[in-house]
């Protein structure tokens, strides 16, 4: 039925609720260097660590052996690069990371003591007043991180034709930080937004100069021609680019430009005259004016009004006078028709004639700076802001979007969704998690919207779930994975349990890496996470014949129970009987064992037969009464003790005939011997059971302990009496 | 915490590295305006090692990478003397080479150099599995002569001489580990590892340790591992170490079953609360600042550096406040003192850069 195929697609199309653009035009292109000969005949992709494609590079077997002597294929990764644009070195996306960590954990650490706070004071805290404030203090020590610390030079010399000035390198990044700072947080600014944007676009224009001119784009080239132009006034650039720089307000600039006028060399003042004076005249006028601030940065000109009437009398004034100059007699005496009609041309722009101001223009950022300054002075409110800025828009439509202009497009809609996702999009996760900060300030409503829990998302918050992408990021690196806890652990709902499956993740085969990993796991008080460390790190190292550092941290974690198992594994390797000599490897790990405090199952065995051997063989040397008591008296208790393996009771007993016999009196007792005797034959029923370890003592060894004991019994009963 | 006996905080420089540092040694140099270090880096874009020394300009904010060298893999312990460095790998393998200032001795010209860097080849080279099996601990050099000791997780201690033949002095079949190692007289050497053991070696009677040193810490939760020795060379019959939980302690050869703490978690005693609770990666005796007590007998501890996981680097005492030097937001990983100045301190954070103390 063709009707239905079709409604059921027209359905599809319509029923999307955003319509998926994808980004042709954005392909980029990564050279992959592999170094292989041509004929590659097979190529697989698959994701590597993090934002990486792990690229298997595979070429044909070599059907003779006589082959170039190629390799067979390589694997390279590829890093797909995310983030803002300018930053792309990992090195300094790294730099970022770590120097945002204490700023973001002093703040998070101050939001929780002002909560706890304020519910112990039941009333509305004071801290609702000054927390931008705090907010400001974070976000002062973001914007440090943010800058580009290779340029900054003074020159000593200030050369005269140099008429843009160069300093910090700007970043999109900490473009983008500072438009959030100046609508979310700064509360101070609120008052002169608009010429805090002006202020702005002077910083940051010569980012948006991609395909589409900038006025710093403009000036850059003029200022490249400088030099060679003989006579500057002739030229229409020169114009062009002053009445470019007032209407954005680059007032500076433009003075210094007029000044560069040929009418003020020496040796034209004098027919000239009036010319000249119309030049300063207009340069004067364009430094007097007025702006509706509290101050200007050095070296800026204009003069600064904080209250609104003080204001308007000077711009009426100012207009005024500039009205004045327009009409005045002088114009007609100037013969110099770029120059008149250059000057007018900035008198139209300071009048506010929107047609001059549009042509002066190139982006519709400029367009709209030129509004503030010249038209609309007076505009506040995000609505105004908004609709001019559509009006802008309109007149200077931009070819492809640039990221900036979009954000400031979704600041001043106030619609916080959608500057969310301009930041993501633009700038990365990195700028998401640490923006929100800026955003909930002082608005309650982005507060509301970012901590509402949505159970579509596992109950988390907007909040939460950018911390989460962003946790995810630096995990995906083996050197930020350390400050991916920070992250973490401000995380209430998924936070921990990833913080743990992180922790599990880490590799064991390096103690440095290892304990790294458990100081961790101390600072956040996992205990159960930092044991199980210790459990997979012992049976890694134990595995690998690393048998002291497995038994170490097994008995870290107070594994008992694998801590038993090894211990049959390892009195096999003990042999089934020690010999002193032997027993020299052992006693690193013996002393090991030594130590009270921690359990070591079964293997504290091995700590009493060394203490049996040595006073055994104390007695041997001494040859006295006390030595030898103590050697039987630990091999009674050795004998007792339930965890020694059984295998080893005879060879101990074989060990001890010189107790046993021991010249002079008897060492054990009526009730010792018995249960030496009792250990004798539970010995020699197990020995027909299968399963048993046959020891290999001399044939007679059984023999000859039976008779000692029995010897001994006598000796011991007769004494007894 | 209260800076007791310095009247003026020490000049910070901190200068970012592209690489993970994984040590850092000072360079002895001619002059003391053009100092040189040596660092093992490990760039992880590229997951490649390397083994570099750097000149820092006399303002010491910038460093010149003048020779570079690829190690097998990551360098898990440097050791330096004037004449020879010595660096040891994850593999198991042990490079010694000559610094800069004996290479100019034989005859090398360093004056051309500065601009770019060149590359540099070990003179000893000790690989294989007869050699080490896994990662080697520690490595020393003997000051003024030229073995090197090294002690490796598999539990083996072997000398390696000039010529690049090693002999072993005892092997531990893996049933224990050695972390780290000290020379303390031209045949006597220290090594420490798991449970806060140190043994005393005298090379010329192999097959074990002349002494044992197993500290009654029945605190319970404080054993771990050492990860550093220092030995002064006045004082040969202590030996001072740092390991897990903050402790740091010395051992008197006079007195074996007693160390003397100088910090750790858990100690009743109130002079000596932690300065750190987790784990202590170097110490070094620090002879730049003066005891405040001034009879020095023979038994107290010289005041002693040390750097740690949670990110302090700081000066103690025995009975004394600590200084606290840095407190850094991340790990201080290893440090080293300027033996020609020791009012000098580098160090190697976490976060891949490099901080450079002048004290007043």
């Amino acid at each position: 039925m063709p009707d239905v195929a079709a409604d059921s697609a027209a359905s599809a199309s319509g029923g999307a609720l955003v319509p998926f653009v994808p980004d042709t035009e954005i392909a980029v292109v990564y050279p992959l260097h592999h170094g292989l000969k041509p004929p590659i005949t097979r190529v697989s992709i698959s994701w590597a660590r993090g934002n990486n494609l792990r690229v298997s590079l595979l070429r044909n077997p070599p059907y003779n052996s006589d082959s170039d002597g190629e390799i067979g294929g390589k694997v390279v990764e590829v890093n797909l690069d995310s983030g803002a644009a300018d930053v792309r070195e990992p090195v300094q996306w790294r730099r970022i990371a770590y120097g945002s960590v204490t700023p973001f954990a002093l703040l998070q650490s101050r939001k929780n003591s002002a909560s706890s706070l304020s519910k112990l004071q039941s009333s509305p805290s004071p801290f609702h007043l000054d927390w931008w404030e705090h907010v400001m203090e974070y976000s002062k020590d973001i914007k440090e991180l943010l800058g580009n610390p290779k340029s900054n030079y003074d020159p000593l010399i200030e050369d005269p034709k140099e008429v843009l000035k160069k300093g910090e390198e700007p970043t999109s990044l900490k473009a983008a930080w500072e438009l959030m700072e100046m609508f979310y947080a700064d509360k101070l600014c609120q008052s002169w937004l608009p010429e805090r944007l002006v202020d702005w676009l002077a910083d940051y224009d010569c980012l948006l100069s991609g395909d589409q001119p900038t006025v710093h784009s403009k000036l850059v080239e003029f200022q490249g021609t400088l030099v060679t132009l003989q006579v500057i006034e002739d030229d229409p650039k020169y114009w062009e680019v002053i009445s470019s720089a007032l209407a954005i307000g680059w007032l500076e600039i433009v003075v210094k430009l007029l000044r560069l006028h040929g009418s003020y060399q020496l040796d034209q003042l004098g027919h000239r005259e009036t010319e000249n004076g119309l030049v300063e005249t207009v340069a004067v006028l364009i430094s007097m004016m007025p702006r509706f601030r509290p101050e200007l940065k050095n070296g800026k000109l204009g003069e600064c009004f904080e209250a609104k009437p003080d204001f308007m009398k000077a711009w009426e004034k100012w207009r005024e006078q500039i009205t004045k100059l327009d009409s005045s007699a002088f114009w007609v005496p100037c013969h110099h028709r770029q120059t008149r009609e250059g000057l007018k041309n900035l008198i139209q722009i300071m009048l506010g004639n929107t047609k001059i101001l549009c042509t002066a223009t190139a982006h519709w950022i400029e367009l709209y700076i030129s509004h503030f300054l010249f038209i609309r002075p007076f505009t506040a409110g995000l609505e105004g802001m908004y609709n001019l800025a559509q009006k802008c828009v309109q007149m200077k439509p931009m070819s492809s979007p640039h990221k900036l202009l979009q954000l400031i497009i979704g600041i001043i809609g106030e619609n916080t969704e959608v500057v969310l996702a301009e930041c993501s999009r633009g700038f990365g996760p990195w700028m998401v998690a640490h923006a929100i900060e800026l955003l909930t300030a002082r608005s309650d409503q982005a507060d509301i919207l970012l901590h509402k829990e949505h159970d579509d998302i596992g109950g988390i918050s907007m909040e939460e779930l950018h911390r989460l992408v962003y946790a995810q990021v630096l995990t995906s690196h083996f050197l930020t994975w350390q400050i991916a806890p920070v992250y973490l652990t401000s995380c209430m709902k998924q936070g921990m349990s990833l913080l743990e499956f992180l922790l599990y993740r880490q590799p064991a085969q390096h103690n440095q890496l290892l304990l790294k990993n458990l100081e961790i796991c101390r600072l956040y008080e996992l205990d159960h996470v930092s044991s199980n460390i210790m459990k997979i790190a012992g049976v890694y190292h134990w595995k690998h014949g690393r048998k002291g550092l497995g038994v170490f941290w097994l008995q870290q974690a107070r594994d008992e129970f694998l801590l038993n198992k090894i211990a049959r594994h390892l009195f096999d390797s003990v042999g089934k009987s020690i010999s002193s000599e032997s027993f020299k490897q052992w006693e690193g790990l013996i002393e090991l064992l030594g130590s009270e405090s921690k359990p070591a199952g079964s293997l504290e065995f091995l700590h009493k037969y060394r203490d049996f051997k040595k006073s055994l063989q104390q007695a041997c040397d001494k040859k006295t009464l006390d030595a030898a008591r103590h050697a039987a008296d630990s091999l009674m208790s050795l004998m007792k003790n339930p965890s020694t393996p059984q295998r080893f009771w005879l060879p101990l007993l074989y060990d001890s005939l010189t107790l046993l016999t021991w010249s002079g009196r008897p060492l054990l007792n009526v009730s010792q011997t018995n249960l030496l005797l009792n250990k004798l034959q539970e010995l020699s029923m197990a020995s027909v059971r299968p399963g048993f370890v046959a020891t290999d003592l001399p044939a007679e060894a059984l023999n000859s302990v039976r008779l000692a004991l029995a010897t001994n019994l006598g000796r011991a009963i007769l004494e007894e009496q | 915490m209260a800076i007791t006996n310095l009247p003026k905080p020490p000049k910070i420089h901190r200068i970012p590295q592209p690489k993970f540092i994984d040590a850092i040694r000072w360079l002895s140099s001619p002059s003391p305006f053009q100092k040189s270090f040596i660092t093992s880096l490990y760039d992880s874009d590229f997951h490649t090692p390397s083994l570099e020394i750097h000149s820092l300009d006399p303002s010491k904010t910038l460093t010149t990478a003048l020779f570079s060298w690829t190690p097998p893999s990551r360098i898990s312990s440097l050791k330096s003397t004037p004449s020879l460095f010595a660096a040891s790998t994850f593999l198991g393998s042990l490079h010694i080479f000559k610094t800069p200032e004996e290479m100019s001795v034989l005859g090398n010209d360093m004056s051309d150099l500065g601009s770019k860097t060149s590359d540099m080849e070990p003179v000893v080279s000790v690989v294989g599995r007869e050699f080490h099996v896994g990662s080697v601990g520690g490595v020393d050099l003997m000051e003024g002569g030229s073995e090197c000791v090294s002690v490796g997780e598999d539990g083996r201690v072997n000398l390696v001489d000039e010529r690049g033949d090693f002999r072993r002095v005892f092997d531990g079949n893996g049933l224990v580990s050695y972390s780290a190692v000290k020379w303390a007289s031209p045949s006597e050497f220290v090594t420490g590892g798991c449970g806060f053991g140190l043994q005393w070696w005298d090379h010329r009677k192999s097959g074990a340790a002349v002494a044992q040193f197993k500290g009654n810490w029945d605190h319970g939760t404080t054993s771990g591992i050492i990860h550093s020795i220092d030995i002064h060379p006045s004082r040969k019959h202590t030996c001072l170490a740092g390991g897990s939980s903050g402790t740091v302690f010395a051992w008197d050869l006079r007195r074996q079953q007693e160390p003397i703490i100088l910090s750790s978690i858990g100690s009743s005693d109130t002079m000596t609360h932690p300065l750190s609770e987790s784990e202590v990666w170097e110490v070094q005796y620090d002879c730049y600042t003066k005891s405040l007590n001034s009879n020095i007998s023979s038994s107290r501890i010289l005041p002693a550096m040390i750097c740690s996981e949670d990110g302090i680097l700081a000066v103690i005492g025995q009975g004394e406040e600590p200084t606290e030097l840095l407190a850094e937001p991340c790990a201080i990983n290893s440090f080293d003192i300027d033996c020609q100045n020791p009012s000098d301190v580098i160090c190697s954070l976490e976060w891949e850069s490099i901080v450079i103390l002048s004290r007043p």
